[in-house]
C-alpha cells in the first residue's frame, strides 16, 4: 500500500548483487518529509550506508538511482534523475544528474528509488516492472556498446516503452570517469558512477511501468503548473537555450575570455568561432528534444550522415565544446562531435575525458611527457586525431590510455605533475576559468561532488537588486559585483536553493537562470513548495522547504568530513592562484588568496560551520535535525 | 460542418516547430481526465521512429469509424455526425474490439478501469494543443490542414522554380 497521498510510489528497492536478493521496502514517511527525493534520498542513504573505511570499488559501496518527489507529472521540467554513490574520482559523496525519461518511469514501476549493494560474480542486468524485479544475466552483453546494449535489452523486455540505464565498455573497464547513459541518449555524466556498476558487474537497470502516480490535490497541482509556466515563458536564458541549447554559452565564454582553453592556459580559443553554437546548430542539427515534460527543449538532436561512419547522436552540449574543444584546443566541429559521440557510446564522462587529454597535451608540450610514453602519439594541443586516438584507448585502457583512464589526479600523483591537474577534490573543473570572478571560485571548490559549477549560482550578483540583497543576505553589498561582502553568505543560499531541484527532479535550466531574484525566489522556494504539497498532500511551507536544501548540503558535507576533506579540500587549484590569465577580454585575472580565504571564512560562517574545519556547529545540526555523532 | 480533430502541425520552416518529444501531451491528457502522472493512460502517443523523427498518433476521427461500427454495446458512438466519436464508459465492457478496429491504434483500454479510452477533445478545450510547448499540435478540420500543407508545398515551389527577384521562371 502506498502510504503516501500523492508524488511518491511510495517504495524503495533494495538489491544485494552479491546474494541475488530483491527487498521491497515501503519509503518511510519521516524520511521522505525530511529529505524529499532524489539527491536528498541519495546523499542521506550514502551517509547511512557506506562508512569512512569503504573502497569505492569494494562490495560494500553502495549505488543509489532516485527519482525526484515531482518525478512522473506533469509539472514543467521535471524529467531529472540522480545517481549517487561514493565516488572512485574523489572519494567523496559523487552523484550524476541526467534528463531523459527513466526517473518518472521508475515511479510509474512503483519505486522512488533503487539502492544497489553488493557485487555480483557474473555480469547481470536488473529488470524492473510494476512493483517487480527480477535480475538476469548479462554476459552476452558485456562488452557491448550502449547503443547496442540499449537495444538488446528492449528487445529482449519486448516491450518498446522500457526504458533502460546501461554502462558502456568504459564502465566495464572501470575507466574512473566512466558514467551511465539511459535511453542511449541522457548521460550521467561526472562522478564515476559507470565505473563503480562496473566493479559490481551490473550492466544495466531496465524499468517498465503503468501505474498513476497520483496527485493529492489535483487542481491546486493544475495552478502550479501554469503559473510556472508562465514564469519561465519569455525569459531571453530560455528562448537562448531552444534556440542553440547549451551551446549557446559558447560565445558568452569566448566574449568574457574565460574559456578554461588548453588545459587553462587561456581564456580564449583562437579560432572559436569555428565551434561556436550556431556552427553546430547549422551544420548538424537535426532538431531539439525536450526530456520528460520539458518546455525547454534545450536538446540537441545531432547527426553526421555523410562519410564512412554516419551517426546520430544527442548533444553536443556546451560542457562537450568545452572540454572536447576548448581544453585540448580542437577547433574542428565535426572532430568535437564525433569524439563527444564516442564518449557516449564507450559510457564515458567526456568533461574528465578530455581534462585527462588535455592536461597530458600540457605535459607532452612542456617536455613533461615523452613520446614513448604517449603510444608515439604527438600529443600536442589541436591534435584532433590523437583526441580521437585516446578516446578509443581509454576506453579500452590500452597503452598511455590507461593512465588517461585516471583521471587528472591519478595522472598528477603518477606523473609527478600534480600541478598540471586542474580538479578539486579529484573532479576536474568544467563549465569556465575561475579566475575572474571569486564567488565562480568559491562555489566550484565548496560543491560537495568536487568542482561543479551546477551546485550553486554564483552570478546572483549580477542582477540582484540592492533593497533584495539587504533583505536576503542583511546587505545591498551583495548587488555590487565588486565586493565580496555577504558573498559568501550568498553562495551558500544558493546552493541549498539550488539542491532543491535536485531533490524535487526538476532541471536546473527551469530553475535558476533569471535576471530576476524576486523571481527566483518565487519560482524555486514558493512555487516548488506548492507542487509539492498538492502532489504529496504534505505540509510544507517555502521556509520549510529551504531548510530541506539545507540539511542535504550539510548531509553531503558530513560525509566528506568523514571522508577528510577539511578546508584544504576547499581550495581550487593553485595554477589560479599563480598564473594570471595571459590573453583576451580577461587578460591578467588571477585569484588573489587573501580574498579567497576571505570569501571562505565568510561562506562557513554563512553556514554556520566551523571556519578552521568546516565541521557544521553542533547547534546547526540540532537546528536542522541531524544528529550531533553524525560526523564521528 | 467538417469534423475536427487534433493534427500534428509540424513546421517545415522552422525547426524548432517539430514535435520534440517532450510526452506533455501525454501527461496532460491523462492529468486532465483522471487526476494523475501516468502518459500510459493518456489518449495520444508519441511515437518514436529513431533518427529524430517522433510523431503524436492520436483518433482520427474517421467519417465511417471502425471502432464505431464493431462496437457490441453502443458505447463507442459519435453524439451528433459533425462530433467526435467518444465512449460511453457506463455501457463499455471492455472487450477491446474498438482497439482491434482502430486502424491507427488510436483506442487504448484503460490499465485501471479495463475500458475503452479515446481522444474526446476534452469537451472542446483540448488540453495537448494548449500545453505542447512546440505548438504543434492543432485542433482543426481537413480543409485547414490540407491549406496548411498548400501552403508548404507553395513556397516549395516558390523557391524551386520561380526567380524571386523578378517573379518570373
Ligand atoms: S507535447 Fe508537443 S512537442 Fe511534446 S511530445 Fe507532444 S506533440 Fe511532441
Ligand atoms: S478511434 Fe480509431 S477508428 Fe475510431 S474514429 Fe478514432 S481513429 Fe477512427
Ligand atoms: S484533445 Fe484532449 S483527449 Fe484528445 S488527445 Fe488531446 S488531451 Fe487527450
Amino acid at each position: 500500500m502506498n502510504r503516501f497521498q500523492g508524488g511518491y510510489a511510495g517504495r524503495i528497492l533494495y538489491v544485494d548483487l552479491t546474494d541475488g536478493t530483491i527487498d521491497n521496502r515501503p519509503l518511510p514517511r519521516e524520511f521522505a518529509e525530511k529529505y524529499i527525493g532524489g539527491r536528498g534520498f541519495s546523499s542521506r542513504i550514502l551517509l547511512d550506508e557506506v562508512p569512512a573505511d569503504v573502497d569505492p570499488y569494494s562490495p560494500r559501496n553502495v549505488v543509489v538511482i532516485a527519482s525526484g518527489a515531482l518525478n512522473g507529472l506533469p509539472m514543467p521540467s521535471a524529467s531529472r534523475l540522480v545517481t549517487a554513490t561514493k565516488s572512485p574520482m574523489t572519494g567523496a559523496l559523487g552523484d550524476s544528474n541526467s534528463g531523459g525519461y527513466f526517473a518518472p518511469e521508475l515511479k510509474y514501476a512503483g519505486f522512488d528509488a533503487i539502492v544497489v549493494r553488493g557485487a555480483s560474480k557474473e555480469p547481470v542486468y536488473l529488470f524492473i516492472k510494476d512493483g517487480q524485479a527480477e535480475l538476469r544475466p548479462a554476459q552476452h552483453l558485456w562488452g557491448c556498446k550502449v547503443h547496442e546494449s540499449h537495444q538488446k535489452i528492449v528487445a529482449e523486455t519486448n516491450d518498446e516503452d522500457t526504458h533502460v540505464l546501461v554502462i558502456g565498455p568504459a564502465g566495464e573497464n572501470m575507466v574512473r570517469y566512466a558514467c551511465v547513459v539511459t535511453d542511449k541518449e541522457s548521460v550521467g555524466g561526472r562522478c564515476g558512477i559507470g565505473a563503480v556498476l562496473g566493479s559490481k558487474r551490473l550492466k544495466a537497470i531496465a524499468v517498465r511501468g503503468t501505474r498513476d502516480v497520483k496527485i493529492a490535490d489535483p487542481p491546486r497541482f493544475k495552478k502550479v503548473i501554469d503559473d510556472y509556466l508562465v514564469s519561465i515563458a519569455g525569459e531571453a536564458w530560455t528562448e537562448s537555450l531552444r534556440r542553440l541549447g547549451t551551446p549557446f554559452l559558447t560565445e558568452h565564454r569566448q566574449t568574457l575570455g574565460i574559456w578554461g582553453a588548453k588545459n587553462f592556459q587561456s581564456g580564449i580559443v583562437e579560432g572559436g568561432e569555428k565551434i561556436s553554437g550556431e556552427v553546430f546548430r547549422k551544420k548538424f542539427l537535426v532538431k531539439p528534444l525536450g526530456c520528460m515534460a520539458c518546455f525547454i527543449r534545450c536538446r540537441r538532436y545531432s547527426a553526421i550522415t555523410a562519410g564512412d561512419s554516419p551517426f546520430y547522436t544527442k548533444g553536443p552540449e556546451y560542457e562537450s565544446i568545452h572540454a572536447l574543444g576548448a581544453k585540448p584546443n580542437v577547433t574542428d566541429p565535426e572532430t568535437i562531435l564525433r569524439a563527444h559521440y564516442l564518449c557516449d557510446e564507450y559510457g564515458m564522462d567526456e568533461q574528465s575525458a578530455g581534462s585527462a587529454i588535455a592536461m597530458a597535451m600540457e605535459l607532452f608540450e612542456r617536455g613533461l611527457l615523452k613520446r614513448d610514453q604517449t603510444d608515439g602519439q604527438e600529443l600536442t594541443f589541436g591534435n584532433g586525431e590523437a583526441l580521437l586516438y585516446f578516446i578509443d584507448k581509454i576506453a579500452s585502457r590500452q597503452g598511455f590510455g590507461d593512465l588517461l583512464a585516471e583521471g587528472t589526479k591519478v595522472m598528477g600523483e603518477k606523473l609527478n605533475a600534480e600541478y598540471y591537474a586542474i580538479h578539486v577534490k579529484g573532479l576536474e573543473v568544467d563549465a569556465a576559468d575561475p579566475r575572474k570572478q571569486e564567488t565562480r571560485a568559491l562555489t566550484y571548490c565548496v560543491a560537495t561532488r568536487g568542482a561543479c559549477h551546477l551546485r550553486g549560482n554564483p552570478y546572483i550578483d549580477e542582477f540582484i537588486k540592492p533593497e533584495e540583497a539587504e533583505a536576503y543576505f542583511g546587505t545591498a553589498a551583495v548587488s555590487d559585483i565588486n565586493s565580496l561582502e555577504g558573498k559568501g553568505k550568498m553562495v551558500a543560499w544558493s546552493e541549498d536553493w539550488v539542491t532543491l531541484s535536485d531533490l524535487m527532479g526538476i532541471c536546473k535550466f527551469a530553475w535558476y537562470r533569471s535576471r530576476d531574484f524576486s523571481m527566483l525566489v518565487k519560482r524555486g522556494l514558493d512555487m516548488v513548495a506548492e507542487a509539492y504539497q498538492a502532489a504529496t498532500g504534505i505540509p510544507m511551507t517555502s521556509r520549510e522547504m529551504y531548510r530541506c536544501g539545507e540539511r542535504v548540503y550539510n548531509v553531503e558535507k558530513i560525509f566528506n568530513l568523514r571522508q577528510g576533506f577539511g578546508r584544504a579540500a576547499d581550495y581550487p587549484p593553485e595554477r589560479f592562484f599563480r598564473e594570471p590569465l595571459p590573453t583576451g577580454p580577461a587578460k591578467g585575472a588571477v585569484l588573489n588568496r587573501e580574498h579567497y580565504d576571505r570569501l571562505l571564512n565568510d561562506y562557513y560562517e554563512a553556514r554556520g560551520w566551523s571556519p578552521e574545519s568546516g565541521v557544521p556547529t553542533p547547534e546547526k545540526l540540532k537546528e536542522l535535525g541531524l544528529a550531533s555523532d553524525e560526523i564521528q | 460542418m467538417a469534423k475536427e480533430r487534433i493534427w500534428y502541425v509540424e513546421d517545415s520552416e522552422n525547426m524548432d516547430q517539430i514535435c520534440s518529444r517532450c510526452r506533455m501531451c501525454e501527461l496532460i491528457c491523462t492529468f486532465h481526465h483522471h487526476g494523475v502522472g501516468n502518459p500510459y493512460r493518456s489518449r495520444i502517443r508519441v511515437v518514436a521512429l529513431g533518427k529524430g523523427v517522433d510523431i503524436p498518433v492520436t483518433c482520427l476521427n474517421c467519417e465511417d469509424a471502425p471502432c464505431v461500427n464493431i462496437c457490441p454495446t453502443g458505447a463507442m458512438h459519435r453524439p451528433q455526425p459533425d462530433s467526435m466519436v467518444i465512449v460511453n464508459p457506463d455501457v463499455c465492457i471492455g472487450c477491446g474490439m474498438c482497439v482491434n478496429a482502430c486502424p491507427v491504434g488510436a483506442v487504448i483500454l484503460d490499465p485501471g478501469e479495463g475500458t475503452a479510452l479515446k481522444c474526446d477533445l476534452c469537451n472542446g478545450e483540448p488540453q495537448c494543443v494548449k500545453y505542447c510547448p512546440a505548438e504543434v499540435l492543432k485542433l482543426s478540420g481537413s480543409s485547414q490542414f490540407s491549406k496548411h500543407r498548400m501552403k508548404g508545398f507553395a513556397r516549395l515551389l516558390q523557391a524551386q522554380t520561380i526567380n524571386t527577384e523578378t517573379g518570373l521562371k
